[in-house]
């Protein structure tokens, strides 16, 4: 591989990572304040990345999109969770099986009202073109992806640290029921929690859209299989965590992809095991203490 | 008495399958009333096979998973044929048994086995996956189940193979749409007949890609043509920038794909955002790369694109033009290349009944008369080769241009009459 080959694969990992991340980080978030995998949170960012597309074709703007979605998949959390997760709460195995359920029906559902066809969506208007950088042209869209995935993490990172929102759900994480003890109306922070993974995970369905299309079976690949490497290799839970998982998985994944491609489908399976082995707990994984 | 008929009628097909307890008892029992009671019988149950009964169309498509719209658009054209045939093939009434796949190899071999066992088919046509078709291959020959193939592509259904691994030919399975060697050696031959002597390679990693990508280099090889290296990405690949970027630091500016649906999608639309047509590269492919399906997602993206198919929906001849009008006023929408597979599959065995008089009780005059059938296809003149039973069809060079804001697939080039080597 010449330089210039290395700095464009480089730069098409971090992109790809920065995707990873937008997309793992709602899952992460409900994973590490409410203790649940939502395996659903594949089907949500198909919903978003098909809500985002009839979006599209009403109103043509793809920035309206990218409000909309969110806020329809945080609506569908905020009615999934308490009808739902509620009554399950702290039993690990029904809250899997209810949110595959919920997944199956959800897919379902969108395969009933959109069709089953291949879809895709373009780059905004601005976003869409190219610029020259060492090696020729390269699509401005992706660096929107890779500062778009920053931001986020910076803005996720600012919440969770420096607002009483985020104070709430570090207390909600180390000890629900004594802060439930404290006054604080934990079933509407459970809740509002969930409603904010799933509108993470719509956000991802939009910003993806234009790079891995928008179609059946997007709901487990990439959506829940490339989330749950993130979040497993990163550390369960965390934010730096899933910043960490997708930051490496996203240029290994494109490395290993064209280096071994006789096992592409392989590599990132490869790098799941072999952060397991070194690292059982993830990159930047805490040993969770039993409740 | 329903149980009794559908032994007798299997019997004189010469079939074997496994009794279920029930049909047994009812078989049985049928049996024994008949036996008293002969007059009961009428004649037309006596003599079941005979011309007028209806004939069952055991259909095997994926009606979920990812492959949802093309067993979809298969059973749009089963119907479709039979809304203009007054639900006959000949002079027997169809009844058509769906089941779904879902792409698993696992459900539709089961499903096979319903067909063969429970429903008794009197033939099956179908099947998506070519992996599929590989896994009912040895169920459907045993059965001596005729079996139309309206889909799957892999060369090894319809040749010798060594071992029959993976899959081999049958007297009993006919192929009405074309195998991968027809979409992708004689478009490589003709390339390089032309002067476009040497590619790159670019083609999804699974069994049909790397056959595609063989066949098509066989035919280039033939006249001195040659492939200089290659990008695989896995099936059903998430981002192909890192694909494309390999092929724009690599010299060779012809490139040969083999991709389809949301992969086709994702390789043209990273082709395009990391600037291959303005540093000189040049698309070449087998025809699902462009169609339909695809070409409405990437439009002018595609254009200039060159792809090899059995068929393409602005082929101009009658018989097209006809079929295309009347699927239109049927239905909202243009027939895609999976709607002409499985009419003219409906098409083959229509034919098959007319020359038989219906009567499919010998089950080798019914091959015969698959053998011996040959009609004009929207995608022109349609024959089974009687060594392989996979069809001898012309193949199109279609060029994607964008005209009146369409973005199709024009007709640049004819290749007439192209057989499968059958080994």
């Amino acid at each position: 591989m010449s330089l210039e080959l290395v700095f464009q694969q480089a730069l098409n990992g971090l992109s790809f990572g920065a995707l990873l991340f937008i997309l793992a980080s709602g899952l992460s978030l409900v994973f590490g304040m409410m203790d649940v995998v939502n395996l659903a949170h594949g089907a949500f960012y198909m919903l978003g990345a098909y809500v985002a597309l009839s979006v599209v074709q009403l109103t043509g703007s793809f920035w309206l999109a990218m409000l909309a979605a969110p806020l329809a998949l945080a609506l569908l959390g905020l009615v999934l969770e308490p009808l739902l997760l509620r009554r399950l709460r702290g039993r690990h195995l029904d809250q899997v099986l209810v949110t595959i359920g919920a997944s199956l029906v959800i897919v379902d559902v969108i395969g009933l009202l959109w069709g089953r066809d291949v879809r895709s969506l373009s780059a905004p208007p601005g976003l869409d073109g190219s610029v020259t950088l060492i090696g020729g042209v390269y699509p401005v869209y992706r660096l929107f992806v890779i500062a778009f995935g920053v931001a986020l993490a910076v803005a996720m990172s600012v919440v969770y640290r420096r607002t009483k929102i985020g104070m709430l759900i570090r207390a909600g994480v180390g000890d629900a029921e004594m802060l439930g003890a404290l006054g604080v109306n934990t079933n509407r922070l459970f809740a509002s929690t969930f409603a904010t993974g799933a509108a993470l995970a719509g956000l991802a369905g939009v910003i993806a859209a234009p790079v891995f299309g928008v179609q059946p079976g997007m709901d487990t690949d990439p959506g829940l299989l490339y989330s749950l490497v993130v979040v497993v290799v990163g550390g369960l839970g965390t934010l730096s965590g899933a910043v960490a998982g997708s930051l490496l998985v996203g240029p290994a994944d494109t490395f290993g992809k064209v280096l071994f491609q006789d096992v592409a489908l392989a590599v990132i399976f490869a790098i799941v095991a072999l952060v397991l082995l070194l690292k059982p707990t993830g990159l930047l994984g805490r040993i969770r203490v039993a409740r | 008495m329903g149980g009794f008929v559908k032994n007798d009628l299997a019997a004189k097909r010469g079939y074997t399958y496994r009794l279920t307890r029930r049909q047994f008892l009812v078989a049985t029992s049928a049996a024994t009333l008949a036996a008293c009671a002969p007059g009961a019988v009428t004649p037309s149950a006596s003599s079941s096979a005979a011309p007028g009964k209806a004939i069952k169309i055991g259909l095997l498509l994926p009606f979920s998973g990812v492959y949802a719209e093309l067993g979809t658009s298969m059973r749009r054209a089963t119907e479709f044929y039979l809304k203009q045939h007054d639900n006959k093939l000949a002079n027997r009434p169809v009844t058509p048994v769906y089941a779904d796949d879902a792409n698993v190899t696992a459900t539709g071999i089961a499903a096979t086995q319903k067909f063969i066992d429970q429903d008794q088919v009197d033939v099956m046509m179908g099947v998506v996956p070519t992996p599929l078709a590989y896994g009912i291959r040895n169920a459907v020959h045993a059965a001596k189940l005729i079996f139309i193939d309206t889909n799957a592509g892999g060369n090894a259904l319809t040749r010798d193979t060594t071992n029959c691994t993976p899959s081999c030919k049958s007297p009993y399975i006919f192929r009405a749409s074309f195998s991968s060697y027809q979409i992708s050696y004689p478009i490589g031959d003709y390339l390089s007949a032309k002067g476009t002597k040497e590619f790159f390679l670019a083609y999804a990693n699974y069994g049909f890609g790397t056959e595609s990508a063989a066949d098509f280099t066989t035919g280039l090889k033939k006249n001195g043509g040659t492939t200089t290296g290659n990008v695989a990405p896995p099936l059903g690949n998430a981002d192909f920038a890192p694909f494309v970027t390999q092929i724009k630091n690599q010299p060779t500016k012809n490139v040969y794909s083999f991709f389809s649906g949301a992969d086709a999608i994702g390789f043209i639309k990273s082709w395009n955002s990391l600037g291959l047509p303005a540093a000189g590269y040049k698309m070449y492919g087998a025809g699902f790369l462009t169609e339909q399906d695809v070409l409405k997602e990437v439009k002018e993206l595609a254009n200039g694109a060159i792809t090899s198919l059995f068929w393409a929906v602005e082929l101009d001849n009658a018989e097209n033009k006809k079929f295309v009008a009347d699927f239109q006023k049927q239905y909202p929408l243009l027939p895609d290349v999976f709607t002409v597979q499985q009419y003219d599959g409906m098409r083959a065995l229509d034919e098959a009944l007319k020359a038989l008089g219906g009567d499919t009780s010998d089950k080798d005059k019914f091959v015969k008369a698959l053998e011996d059938v040959s009609f004009k296809s929207p995608r022109g003149d349609f024959a089974f080769d009687k060594a392989t039973h996979n069809p001898i069809q012309d193949i199109y060079i279609r060029e994607v241009k964008t005209q009146n804001g369409q973005t199709v697939n024009t007709i640049s080039d004819k290749i007439a009459k192209v057989t499968d080597p059958g080994k």
